[in-house]
């Protein structure tokens, strides 16, 4: 559905999209990750066909689109950041125009228009001037705009913000019930979303992809690893001598003591290689005469791998300027 | 096409639902009235003038063109300056329809702005061809309207270009008076101390004799060219610049 190639965005001297490659699989739902300023908005922006790009090529639905952006702007229903809309018109009416502008015939406009009110649960305000809705109610009315025309392919700048928790749960399940029936490509900076929702992830930083895969995939390839959690008793600074000393511990993260006493319960989590390092370290621990209270791995979340893909990319950039980071790629094809 | 009268009737509607359109209609209605009625007034106490009162009234220039120069940074201002602060140019741009259809359908709807405000002086046309004092010439008056339908054509189109290059509404309108202001005033130069060639050409570039000529029924295609010319010059240039935009 989508082809991007050496995707590239200069404004004037700063690079904000820096030679992206990536394809999307008609039916998918693509989650499109980073940190604010990373070049999102930029790429989708040039997907959509709002920014040409300084080089590179887009195909969207097979259609050339920086040759001939109208007809690949068939394809699409967009849903820009902040949501313009136009204030003074009401729900319906607005809807209407969007939908006769995107070339809906006459004879659907009514159909479609009920369809989006629908879906995108802004019925209720259908006959409402749109200056006068809050934050929650407008942002859905952007996203039946998006979807009014029917279009196979979605592009969503940050769907979700400004909407409370119950909202944003509708938009997921609006999302997750048009997989495989449409094509999504959705950005954000908030993770439990892309896990919640999209099939695939690519985290973008400082411009470019710095990762990609699905959620699960990135979780166990990430840098973050595995990190095990003990509880044992015993002074603190013995049980993280022990500790940091077993193979496979990359270092102790961190220990607290959770009581105060000369031989406290102490809960220590570790960076480690895998998860069979648990093994290890209950041994070293009994070995010292240690009692184990609590020992159990925890998935690092995706929010290691984002901080970590995302904090790594950018300390390389304050020391070696411009180089590209190293790509880690745990989809099977992309 | 349908997509230019999509833009053109929505731009139509947000001007109208806006105070913005009553306030200068009012202001409008209110200036032009009161020429018109200070003008027949004149022509009641000098019988068998020369010029009749329709003639001087859409003829004499400064009091018609002045007015304008006011007026049409008013009516051209929101046209692309507002879709651009507000973003709405962004959804606007990315709905499968070319620069050329949004630049025509904005167009469109200012030359409706146009229309719009000018309909209410057939009244005056009516009121005079009533009274029965003054003959009134109707070829005259229908080369009158054409008169002011070209004037429009430019004035709207140089009015939406600073629009389009203006980042807001305020600075549009200020563009568009410098602009038409400096036409007007090119005209002016034509009182200068120069020869009777020289004051004829910058007459004809500041549009001052164009509505004095077409008010007396005289259609002159050198003004229709002209007006049309930098029409046709200032929409491309708007389009250019939406486009320019993109790989800004």
């Amino acid at each position: 559905m989508i082809e991007v190639e050496n995707l590239t965005k200069k404004y004037g001297e700063r690079t904000a999209v820096n030679n992206i490659s990536f394809s999307v699989r008609k039916g998918e739902v693509i989650g499109f990750l980073g940190p604010n300023g990373a070049g999102k908005s930029t790429t989708l922006r040039m997907l959509t066909g709002y920014l040409q790009p300084t080089s590179g090529s887009i195909r969207v639905g097979g259609v050339d689109a920086v040759r001939d952006p109208i007809a690949a702007r068939r394809f699409i229903g967009y849903l820009p950041e902040s949501v313009p809309l136009y204030r003074e018109m009401r729900v319906e009416e607005y809807l209407r125009y969007r939908a006769r502008l995107k070339g809906v015939r006459r004879a659907q406009l009514s159909a479609r228009v009920d369809a989006a009110l629908q879906l995108a649960n802004v019925g209720d305000v259908r006959h409402r001037i749109i200056g006068q809705l809050s934050k929650g109610y407008r942002s859905r009315v952007g996203l039946a705009d998006a979807i009014v025309a029917d279009p196979p392919l979605l592009v969503l700048d940050e769907p979700t913000a400004g909407l409370d928790p119950n909202q944003i749960r509708q938009v997921r399940d609006l999302i997750r019930g048009m997989a495989g029936e449409k094509t999504v490509m959705l950005s954000t900076h908030i993770l439990p979303e892309v896990e919640s929702t999209c099939g695939r992830v690519l985290i973008v930083n400082k411009g470019q992809l710095v990762g990609e895969g699905a959620p699960g995939e990135l979780r166990s390839a990430g840098q973050g690893g595995q990190l095990l959690i003990v509880e044992s008793r015993g002074p603190r600074e013995r049980l993280e001598a022990i500790l940091s000393t077993v193979a496979g511990v990359r270092q102790v993260r961190d220990a607290f003591e959770l009581e105060s006493a000369a031989a406290p319960l102490c809960r220590l989590r570790l960076d480690v290689d895998g998860a069979a390092v648990a093994e290890a370290v209950s041994a070293a621990l009994a070995a010292a005469g240690f009692a184990l209270r609590e020992l159990h791995c925890e998935q690092s979340s995706l929010e290691d791998v984002f901080a970590s893909l995302t904090m790594r990319d950018s300390a390389l950039h304050d020391e070696t300027g411009s180089e590209p980071p190293a790509q880690i790629n745990a989809a099977e094809g992309a | 096409m349908n997509a230019v009268l999509t833009i053109a009737k929505r731009e139509v509607f947000a001007f109208f639902v806006s105070p913005i359109a009553y306030v200068v209609l009012t202001v409008w209605l209110l200036f032009f009235g009161i020429v018109f009625y200070v003008l027949a007034l004149v022509f009641a106490q000098q019988p068998g003038a020369e010029t009749n009162l329709l003639t001087a009234f859409f003829g004499g220039t400064t009091l018609f063109y002045l007015p304008l120069l006011v007026f049409t940074p008013v009516l051209t201002m929101r046209l692309l300056a507002e879709e651009r602060a507000s973003g709405t140019i962004e959804p606007l741009l990315t709905a499968p329809v070319s620069e050329v259809q949004v630049v025509l359908g904005k167009y469109l709807a200012a030359m409706t702005f146009w229309c719009v405000l000018w309909a209410p002086t057939l009244s005056y046309v009516w009121l005079v061809a009533r009274s029965g004092e003054h003959a009134v010439d109707w070829g005259a008056i229908g080369s009158t309207y054409l008169g002011l339908f070209a004037v429009g054509v430019l004035y709207m189109a140089v009015g939406l270009l600073m629009s389009a290059v203006a980042r807001n509404q305020i600075v549009a309108a200020l563009l568009t008076f410098l602009v038409l202001g400096g036409l007007f005033v090119i005209g002016l130069a034509g009182y200068a101390n120069v020869g009777d060639e020289t004051r004829a050409v910058f007459e004809y570039l500041g549009l001052w004799t164009q509505m004095a000529g077409f008010a007396k029924g005289i259609v002159d295609t050198r003004y229709l060219v002209y007006d049309v010319s930098v029409a046709v010059v200032s929409l491309v240039l708007a389009v250019q610049v939406l486009q320019t935009d993109r790989s800004a």
